[in-house]
């Protein structure tokens, strides 16, 4: 199952990068250096999920205890973490010949810095509690509280004048944008969703056969 | 508005390398495990 996934994810990026480079046309107004997009939009959708998985099974820790819950959301706020350094990465190597500079402190970039920051640290407290109950206790108070920023980040440039523009995707009244840039969005969507899948089940029983080692 | 093809490539490159690296340290770290985990029947017999 999750060999299949792998070649799944590995097939969707392959579709995803002829769909980015290939069929999709050249933006009229920011030129070739748009297709970034293709990877930095799928990478924050991917982070997104990511953390509210995290959320998730953090509640069904907290409820039933359960070990598997506990192993979900450390995997996925793993994920979270590199994809939404993939998403802060792409961004600023897209901002700069676009708006002239590598990062600004505008609402949307902030907010993710925090979101950024607030997991890292959800990694370390993993790390630095020894008793294991303990950490995944700690860790899933800190997963429920760290996601409530994700609408923050989501409606931050609505609620502030900001440098980023707002989604061109998922906004009132449907997409303005040309069907092909739209396809190939789509296609990356679901090449980095199951990605994302792939990397998380890999994590999980990673997860698993090291505190089967340890017990 | 110049292409900027340096960027692009910048990103798609960065982002390659990073996936790439995380597939091989979950490959790295599962291996050993995965190699010396006991076999279900012993196991059942340690119950």
């Amino acid at each position: 199952m999750t060999t299949t996934l792998g070649w799944l994810a590995a097939a969707g990026l392959l579709a995803g990068l002829v769909m980015g480079f290939a069929v999709a046309p050249r933006e009229a107004t920011q030129g070739n250096v748009q297709r970034i997009m293709y990877l930095h939009v799928p990478s924050v959708w991917v982070a997104y999920v990511a953390f509210a998985v995290v959320f998730a099974a953090s509640i069904v820790y907290l409820a039933r205890r359960s070990a598997a819950a506990d192993r979900v959301a450390h995997a996925s706020a793993e994920l979270g973490v590199l994809f939404t350094g993939l998403t802060i990465a792409t961004g600023s190597i897209w901002g700069k010949p676009t708006w002239g500079t590598w990062w600004t402190w505008d609402a949307r970039l902030t907010s993710v810095a925090i979101l950024f920051v607030m997991y890292v640290g959800y990694l370390l407290l993993r790390g630095t509690l020894d008793e294991p109950e303990r950490a995944a206790r700690a860790a899933a108070v800190l997963g429920i509280v760290a996601a409530l920023n994700i609408p923050l980040v989501h409606f931050s440039v609505y609620w502030w004048r900001t440098l980023h523009q707002p989604p061109s995707l998922m906004k009132p009244g449907g997409s303005s944008m040309p069907r092909a840039i739209v396809a190939a969005l789509l296609v990356n969507f679901a090449a980095f969703s199951l990605l994302y899948l792939y990397f998380l089940a890999r994590r999980v029983r990673v997860l698993r056969l090291e505190a089967e080692a340890a017990a | 508005m110049p292409d900027n093809w340096g960027f692009v490539l910048a990103a798609y490159v960065l982002a390659a390398a990073v996936l790439l690296a995380y597939w091989r340290r979950l490959v790295r770290k599962e291996r050993p495990l995965a190699t010396h985990r006991p076999p279900p029947a012993s196991r059942s017999s340690m119950e």
